[in-house]
């Protein structure tokens, strides 16, 4: 394998930091190469997050080229859109529903835009969209702040990682704390069966 | 990383998933370096921040030191007897400390030290995009650049090897993408610290009175000399790749060498790299025959062309006819900003004219249809953040008429609306120094606003001279008990060490009294007609005040209630809600959003701080604990 790119892509405060190492670890388990980009600082207080994770032989950067991507994890709608020119029509794009309204909308006194119109927007870089209740998922599994994790489980469940699903299970043991640890193995399987089950609603 | 310990692992080659900042933590441990310190700085900080969490474990002593000038003198002395130590900031902390670096290389040091300087091109969290790679040039100081997490420690404890060979501190640059990026290490074996150092009296080495300091010049250059030498035969510095027919030729180091080498394999281009892991002092020799064996020669690099220059300047000697090719007279990659694949790519396909592998400008003409109308999400001030009730305060106060310089810090954000508080900042501290000549010279209400750490950092001296000078100004301090811009780091006015023992609370109200403030004064932000009241006062006052806006951040209030497993609060618009919007058009508080054209708060973001309540004409914000 050459290079296999994901790039994760949310709201400061969803986990998507935590949500990237645990995919390098689960590669560097298995012998592989790995790279995986983090900001910090300013991006933590409610803006853009954008990391990158880069599995493979040859990989140096810890970015990628344009329209690189193999997979796109999308935290959050609007934050999906704006990684979509890492993408092409051979990239998976993984979203969660749940909308976090920038508060530039809010002051212009402004609605966010409504699911059909980004979906269509992304669909002008690829029609591989699975849709992921991620929140309600979180919440079914006992903390809303496991929705990096129901992520994960639905990009496993798509088979498209080049990582078996034990490792990326053993890495979340690594990097979870104990206590959480039972409520976030139930957030992995809810969006495992999640994706297993989709049936595109587009 | 979830916990530090594992760093501490007696573990030779297991191989881990680091962070570049941890993998220096790890080469601390791996170097016997016994003494760190620090001013915590992103994206410098996890490497003492990793250190903090396993020092006494470890045998290592660290500080937060009160800024990177302090950080970088006790390094400095402790390593003059003997003991290995490091000291890490951020590219902008180099100017603080250069009064002392520049100096430090003619006094050099007897125990390995290594001043750490995380460079942030793109500016993702500074408020300058400098190359300090010219600090080394400057000071005559050694500088190696790791392009990768394995190399950030291999050079860590490489650098104390050089460090205590030439007798001279040694510059490690990082920078974001490598200080920030994870990537697997291969652990080596562990180093047992040493804490226990002697001082031996060298008047003529270390009392750097003008006499003495004359010979140290030339002892220093003569030091710069071996160190050139080394630079030869460094394992950092070496050739790659080796093109077939020798026409290209690339020289690259830190993040860009990454960049090249994928950008050559996507154009498929056949070249020979030349990588460079220390670049201060270049190895002249290496770079000479590199430069013979080709007929072109590209420089990738990031920010300023530094090795371009040196490169066209050891070319004059060596090959004066071969073709050097960078950023300065055509430039080919820019000079501001991040380089990514990208840039590297267009810029090696225009030099060697090749066709672009991807039609990047297809792309870009569908992301622009994308980007209109795409609202932007700056970062912003948490929600309950007390900084947002401070400005609230102090907006109140002054009916928005004042001039407001700020500082460094979280509450640098504040200067966004509807706030919109803030006039603009120069480096740690300047809004102290900044109000007195605003006020000077128009004669208007000033406010400079700083953070608890940023007011011990930087604005000490800044509020005697407005005492000594009489200068009519107040200073707000928002003190939210922590550093929490880079991390939640301890300051003096925590009571707790770098080591996480208790320790003598600095207050910032007896700072302020001793420096001769006459009037200051504590507020709690979230009382907001209080603090109103008293700020109004303050603004009275004939000469400086101060007045000290108390309460903690809120992440590490929701932090504290969480591991508690206290409730935590949130807060409800009831029906006595007239839709006038006012929480919406005064706060910006990211929990307070738009349902369905009505004004409403996000349950998940709430913390309940209650400033919105107390905003509300209507009292129709209610506050009450959920489980
Ligand atoms: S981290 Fe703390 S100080 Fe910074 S914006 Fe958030 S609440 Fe405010
Ligand atoms: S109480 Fe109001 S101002 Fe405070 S966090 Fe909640 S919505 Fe924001």
């Amino acid at each position: 394998m050459k290079e296999f790119n994901i790039v994760l892509t949310g709201v400061g405060g969803q986990g998507i930091l935590l949500a990237a190492e645990i995919l390098g670890t689960a590669a560097l388990k298995e012998g592989l190469n790995v790279r995986v980009s983090e900001i910090h600082g300013m991006a933590q207080r409610g803006g853009a997050v954008v990391s990158n994770v880069r599995i493979g032989e040859n990989v140096l950067a810890s970015t990628f080229l344009d329209g690189k991507a193999d997979v796109l994890l999308g935290f959050e709608p609007l934050e999906t859109l704006r990684s979509v020119n890492l993408a092409s029509e051979k990239t998976t794009v993984i979203m969660s529903d749940e909308r976090i309204t920038p508060t530039e909308l809010t002051a212009k006194k402004m609605e966010y835009p409504s699911l059909k119109e980004i979906i269509n927007k992304i669909c002008s870089f690829t029609k591989n969209i699975i849709i992921v209740e991620a929140a309600k998922l979180a919440k079914e599994a006992g903390n809303i702040l496991t929705e990096n994790v129901v992520l994960i489980g639905a990009l496993a469940a798509t088979k498209k990682m080049p990582v078996k699903d034990e490792s990326i299970i053993e890495a979340l043991k690594e990097l979870v704390p104990t206590k959480h640890l039972d409520t976030n193995i139930k957030a992995f399987k809810l969006g495992y069966e999640y994706v297993q089950k989709y049936k595109p609603k587009l | 990383m979830p916990d530090s310990r594992l760093l501490l692992q007696d573990a030779p080659n297991k191989r881990a998933l680091l962070l570049g900042n941890e993998a220096i933590a790890r080469g601390i441990l791996e170097a016997g370096i016994s003494v760190v310190t620090t001013y915590p700085g992103t994206p410098a900080s996890e490497i003492a921040d990793s250190i903090s969490e396993i020092a006494a474990e470890a045998g290592v002593y660290m500080e937060y030191s009160i800024n990177e000038m302090v950080a970088v003198e006790v390094a400095a002395a402790t390593a003059n007897c003997g003991v290995r130590s490091l000291s890490a900031m951020k590219h902008v902390g180099l100017n603080v400390a250069a009064d002392a670096l520049v100096t430090l290389a003619y006094m050099g040091v007897k125990g390995g030290c290594v001043i750490v300087t995380a460079d942030d091109p793109e500016c993702y969290s500074s408020q300058n995009e400098q190359d300090n790679r010219f600090y080394a040039l400057l000071a005559n100081l050694p500088c190696l650049e790791p392009s990768n997490a394995q190399e950030a420690k291999d050079m860590t404890v490489s650098a104390v090897e050089i460090s205590e060979k030439l007798e001279l501190p040694v510059l490690l640059r990082t920078m974001t993408r490598v200080s920030h990026t994870r990537g697997p290490v291969i652990y080596g074996k562990l180093t047992k610290p040493n804490l226990k150092g002697e001082f031996v009296r060298d008047i003529k080495r270390m009392n750097l009175v003008p006499a003495n300091s004359r010979p140290m010049h030339t002892v220093l250059l003569k030091k710069a000399e071996k160190a050139k030498e080394l630079s030869e035969t460094l394992q950092y510095n070496t050739i790659i790749r080796k093109s077939k027919s020798g026409k290209l030729g690339v020289i690259s180091a830190s993040a860009a060498f990454n960049y090249a080498i994928e950008a050559i394999d996507a154009l498929d281009l056949d070249a020979s790299v030349l990588k460079l892991g220390m670049t201060h002092p270049l190895p002249e020799k290496l770079i000479g025959a590199f430069l013979k064996k080709h007929k072109k020669i590209v420089v990738v690099e990031e920010l300023e062309p530094y090795l371009e220059m040196q490169v066209k300047a050891i070319a004059k000697d060596y090959a004066p006819n071969v073709k050097i090719y960078g950023k300065m007279s055509t430039p080919y990659f820019p000079r501001d900003g991040e380089l990514s694949t990208r840039t590297v790519v267009v810029g090696l396909a225009k030099i060697t004219r090749r066709k672009l592998p991807i039609n990047f400008e297809e792309i870009d003409k569908k992301y622009a249809e994308v980007l209109k109308d795409l609202p932007r999400r700056p970062p912003i001030l948490c929600a309950g953040c007390p900084h947002r009730a401070s400005f609230y305060v102090i907006k109140k106060a002054t009916d928005g008429k004042a001039v407001y310089p700020n500082d460094i810090g979280c509450y640098a954000l504040g200067f966004a609306p509807p706030l919109s508080i803030g006039d603009g900042f120069l480096c740690m501290g300047s809004s102290v120094s900044m109000a007195q000549g605003i006020n000077k010279v128009t004669g208007k209400d000033t406010i400079g606003i700083i953070g608890d750490s940023t007011f011990f950092h930087a604005a000490i001296p800044g509020l005697i001279n407005a005492v000594y000078n009489n200068h009519k100004i107040t200073l707000a301090v928002l003190d939210n008990q922590t550093t929490a811009m880079t991390g939640h780091q301890p300051h003096p006015g925590t009571g707790v060490t770098g080591m996480g023992v208790p320790t003598e609370k600095v207050l910032i109200e007896k700072v302020a009294e001793g420096c001769g403030v006459k009037y200051v004064r504590v507020v709690n932000p979230f009382k907001v007609k209080e603090a109103t009241a008293v700020l109004k006062e303050a603004l009275q006052h004939s000469g400086p005040s101060v007045v000290v806006f108390r309460s903690p951040c809120a992440l590490m209030v929701v932090r504290d209630r969480r591991r508690k497993g206290a409730k935590i609060m949130v807060c409800k618009i009831t029906e006595e809600c007239t839709n006038c919007m006012a929480c919406i058009k005064l706060l910006g508080c990211p929990a307070l959003v738009l349902v369905d054209g009505k004004a409403g708060i996000n349950e998940a973001l709430c913390i309940g701080c209650g400033l919105c309540a107390s905003v509300c004409p209507y009292q129709a914000i209610k506050c009450e604990e959920i489980g």
